[in-house]
This record gives structure tokens, sequence and C-alpha cells, in this order.
């Protein structure tokens, strides 16, 4: 080795500190795990370490022959096509909200609605058993009011209600975050080109259609793949409506995907079964991140 | 002129007629919870408690030591900020400045964890602490925090945006790129800084399933399943102590909030934004 090469080297090694116990980290906590699930899919085990057999795909076999299994994916896709009014109701408001400029009423508006968003999770779960109950439920009182006759649906505890009582309590708590997101997109858009549009006669009904929501197909896109991807993995406040239960109270009609692998690990373990669904998860997610990457151009891997 | 300033008044109206429709939840919460008739049956809407007690409270505190967890939460939510953060700092530095075989390679392989979502590596992970003998402690919780595959990707771009020349004085007076971190990018990205730990303090704070999972001893919980727990022994009875808990539960995050809109708000617009 010449000298020359020699302090190429140098120069380099001085690099690797900054990033080896994060890689180190990478490789225990993300790689080793997700490499196991495929294993534990592809093996007949209950629980890790009492004894495991390969067996092929038969895990998977028994998941799709499974109606719980069929059900909870059911679930969960119907669960998150409905989470997604959340883009258009937050398109909305930052439209009107944007409309008054950078004002302190736009502030004011901006800070309310985004508030549900900020208060802890839990909470919002508790007030919400509280608002979509049957009897005395703030909903059912509200409802009642304006249609003058006594209205007592059952939100969260009747299976015909319940996608549609989990699905208010996510708007209202998700609906702020779409609208700080559009607003965000909003304001990068040049006011020269309303001017513009201005000059050339358009009214504003023409300028949201034809200038503004083409200029936000970006926002819509990242909204739309990251709302699929939580609504994909929804968990925690499905399972605490259910009073800390996988199962999805009331009658399986609220399990998702996850629920059902966190019943099959940890309730009544069946650490194949699991993993199995846990793969299917991943796969569901990865196409929906990968085309996000493709259609925003999120995650450029560029040389600098 | 007219019709737009009419425009402007109806456009407020509506919005403030929604808005309190949207927060009218949380008043109410506020409510029940001083309200001594919210037992076993909720009472009838009221814009004032029924019958004003701080009975909830005590009742409640009785039942579920918050304070507590409260405690766990911040200390796991502060340790762990600060830890992802630094280390997605120093990746950002690495990733963004540095000339050296592998970058490519390990900043594919930490932006490719963004597409391997966490529940579906959970059991094996699970089963590794087990193995270890860690459950039922805080490392778990630590632990996956030196990897912050989002926080490292940000810091890349903005650090990549500080001119060269800057660390290259640095260079020339014989500093070392360690001096250069501290001196020279650590204090250009403060924004940066307190964008992530913002994102992150939120983040865990809010965190659930994997406590869930890994913390057996309900003491060492955090706040989430700690009230989660409370809240199933609770469940269709007694609704005071209920939300009293749920408002005792919001305090802090919302006060924080309330405090730092400005910053809270312009981090997470730019998390939804590539820049």
């Amino acid at each position: 080795m010449n000298a020359s090469k020699f302090v190429k080297l140098k120069k380099e090694l001085r690099w690797y500190p900054f990033v080896i116990v994060s890689v180190i980290a990478l490789i225990l906590f993300v790689y080793i795990p997700m490499f196991r699930t495929v294993q534990y899919s592809l093996y007949d085990v209950s629980i890790v370490g009492y004894g495991e057999k390969f067996c092929g795909l038969k895990n998977y076999r028994t998941l799709f022959g499974q109606s719980q299994f069929l059900k909870s994916i059911l679930n969960t896709v119907i669960l998150t096509l409905l989470s997604l009014i959340t883009i258009p109701i937050g398109f909305l408001l930052a439209v009107a909200i944007n409309s008054f400029g950078r004002t302190k009423i736009q502030s004011f508006f901006r800070i309310g609605y985004y508030l549900p968003n900020i208060i802890t999770g839990v909470s919002v779960i508790l007030m919400f058993q509280a608002v979509l109950q049957g009897h005395g439920g703030l909903l059912n009182t509200f409802l009642s009011a304006i249609l003058h006759r006594e209205i007592t649906i059952g939100w969260i505890s009747d299976v015909k209600y319940a996608k549609l009582g989990a699905t208010i309590l996510w708007i209202w708590q998700s609906s702020g975050y779409a609208m700080l997101i559009n607003l965000a997109s909003l304001q990068a858009i040049p006011t020269e080109l309303y001017e513009a549009a201005s000059v050339d006669g358009a009214n504003s009904f023409h300028k949201i259609t034809r200038i503004t929501m083409p200029l936000m197909k970006d926002c819509f896109t990242f909204l739309f793949v990251t709302g699929v991807i939580n609504g994909l993995s929804r968990f925690t406040d499905l399972y605490i409506l259910g009073g800390n239960s996988s199962a999805g109270i009331p009658s399986g009609s609220l399990q998702t995907i996850l629920m059902y692998i966190y019943q099959y690990s940890f309730e009544t373990p069946n650490f194949g079964l699991s993993s199995a669904g846990s793969m299917i998860l991943f796969a569901l997610v990865f196409v929906f991140t990968l085309a996000n990457v493709k259609l925003t151009g999120f995650m450029d891997v560029e040389n600098n | 002129m007219k019709s737009q300033k009419i425009g402007k008044v109806a456009t407020i109206v509506i919005l403030g007629v929604i808005l309190a429709i949207v927060l009218v939840p949380i008043w109410w919460t506020i409510v029940l919870s001083f309200d001594r008739t919210a037992t076993t049956q909720l009472p009838e809407f009221s814009w004032w408690p029924h019958e004003f007690s701080t009975f909830n409270y005590t009742a409640a505190a009785k039942i579920i030591d918050i304070g507590r967890y409260y405690f766990n939460t911040l200390f796991l939510a502060a340790v762990n900020t600060l830890i992802s953060v630094f280390f997605a700092m120093m990746c950002g530095f690495a990733f963004a400045k540095g000339k050296f075989h592998g970058k490519k390679i390990i900043y594919i392989l930490m932006l490719a964890v963004m597409m391997v979502p966490f529940e579906s590596r959970m059991v094996p992970l699970y089963i590794e602490y087990r193995d270890w003998g860690l459950l039922n402690t805080y490392w778990p919780l630590i632990l996956g925090q030196f990897a912050y595959a989002y926080g490292a990707f940000f810091a890349r771009q903005n650090i990549a945006s500080i001119p060269d020349s800057l660390l290259e004085s640095v260079y020339l007076d014989g500093g070392g790129v360690w001096r250069g971190f501290f001196s020279i990018i650590l204090p250009l990205s403060k924004p940066i800084i307190a964008t992530l730990c913002i994102l992150q303090f939120i983040a865990q704070w809010n965190s659930y399933l994997w406590p869930l999972v890994v913390i057996r001893d309900l003491k060492k919980q955090v706040i989430s399943v700690g009230v989660a727990f409370f809240n199933a022994q609770q469940n269709s009875v007694y609704y005071g102590p209920r939300m009293a808990v749920a408002v005792l539960s919001a305090i802090p995050l919302t006060i924080v909030f309330l405090f730092l809109q400005k910053n809270i708000v312009a981090s997470i617009a730019v998390s939804g934004m590539k820049q």
C-alpha cells in the first residue's frame, strides 16, 4: 500500500464512527428480526424455543383458509378507505383557512382545528367512548336534537355501526393533520399564478380546480399513501375501544390485520401464523411505500 | 369589494361553527370530569356540571398513579428523543458530507427501514429481547432509538445545504470531522434539530403497542398503556373518574402545544413535505 492510498483510507475511516452505532442498531433491531419473521412464517411453531418444524407455506394456506383472517383484512380495507375522507376534509378546511392570508384569524383557525390531533391519543379514545355511547352519548344527543326524535345508536357497540363510529373518531382526530399538510402545500403555490388567472377572468372555483388542485398532486399523493399505511397498521384506538382486547369488539367487526397478529402473538400464541400475517402486512405496506417513492420522488437517492 | 367582504365574514362564521362542533367533545369531557352525577350512566348533556365536584379526580387518584406514569413517560420520551435525534444528526452528517466506502449501501439500508413497518418485525424483536432477558426493562424501548431512519434522512437533506467551505475552514485550522460536527453542523442545524425533537417527542408520548408488549410491570408502564389499563378495568362503569383521567393525561402535551404551537405546527407541516 502506498502512502497516498493510506492517507485516503485514513480519511475515510474518520467517517465510520458517525454511522456505526446506527448500523449496528439497524442490523440487530430491524434486519435480523425481519428475516426471522420470514423464517417463522415458514415454520410450525406456537412459542419460539419450545420446538419448531419447517412446514413450507402451510401457515399462509391456513391464513387464507381462515374466515377470521380474511375478515380482518376486509375490516382493515374498509376502515382504511373510510379514513381517507380526512383528505378532502383537510383540503376544504385548508382552502377556507388559507383565504384569510397570513393573519391572526388564519393562525387561530389553524391552531383550533389542529388541536384534536395534538391531544394524547389515549385521552381521545376515552373521550369518544363517552361521545359515541348509545345512551347519553354526545353524538346521539346532537342527532336527536337536530332530527327531533330520540336516537340511540350504539356507535361502538352495534356491529352495524361500529366501523362508522371508529371512523368518526378517526376523522375527528386526523382531519387537523390533513388540514395542516394541505395548508403548507397551498402556501407554497406562488400567488402570481392566481393573479394571472384573475387577469384572464377566472373565477374562484376555476382557480381551485385548474390551478390549486393540479399543483397539489404531490400533497394528495403523500396524504393518500401515508393514510393507507397508517390505516393498514391501525391498532391502538380499536384495541382500547374494545376494552384492551384484540378481538375487535363488537364481534370481530373492528379486528384489523395488526390486531389479528397481536392476538396470535401474545394472547393465543401461534408465532408461525402471526409471522405469516406479519409478512402479509409487510407486503401491503411495502407496495404502498414503494408507490409513494415512485410517485412523489420522496427519498430520492442521489449522489452528491 | 362588498361581496368579497360578505364572503369573508361567511367563511369566518362557517369555520367558527364547525370548529365549535369539533371542540364540544373536549369541553364536555372536562365538564363530565367535574360532574358528581357522571357515574355508571352518562348524565344528560350540559354545558356545565350538574353537580360540581372534584370527587372524580380524588377517586381516580386512588385507583391510578398518574404521576408515576407522567414521570415514566417523560423520562422515556426525553431519553429517546435525545438519543434518536443525536444519532440521526451524526448519520445525516456522514451521509451529506462524508466520503467513504459503503456510504450508498448504508444509506439505502437505512432508508429501506421506512418500508418495513415496525409491526411486521415485532414478534421476533420481542423474542430477541426475551432471550436476552431484557423484557420488563426499558432497554427494548430505548435501544431501537439508536437508528432513527426518518431523522437521518431529514438531517442529511438539511446538512447537505450547509456550504462545504465552512467545514474546510475548520479542517484548515487543524480541526477534525468531530470538531466540524460539533462547532459547525450542530449549531447551524438548530431548526431541523428542533423539528425532529418535536416529532419524536410527540411520537414517544403517544407510543402504545411496543410498551404494551415488552413491559409487564404496570408500575413501569407509560401513560398510554397505564390509562388504557385503568380504562379497561373501569369499562362501562364510572364515567366521571374516566373522564378525569382523560383530562389529566391530555394536559401535558396540550400545554406544551399551546406554548410552542408555532414551532409544532411548522414541524408537522415540514414532516409532510419532501424538501
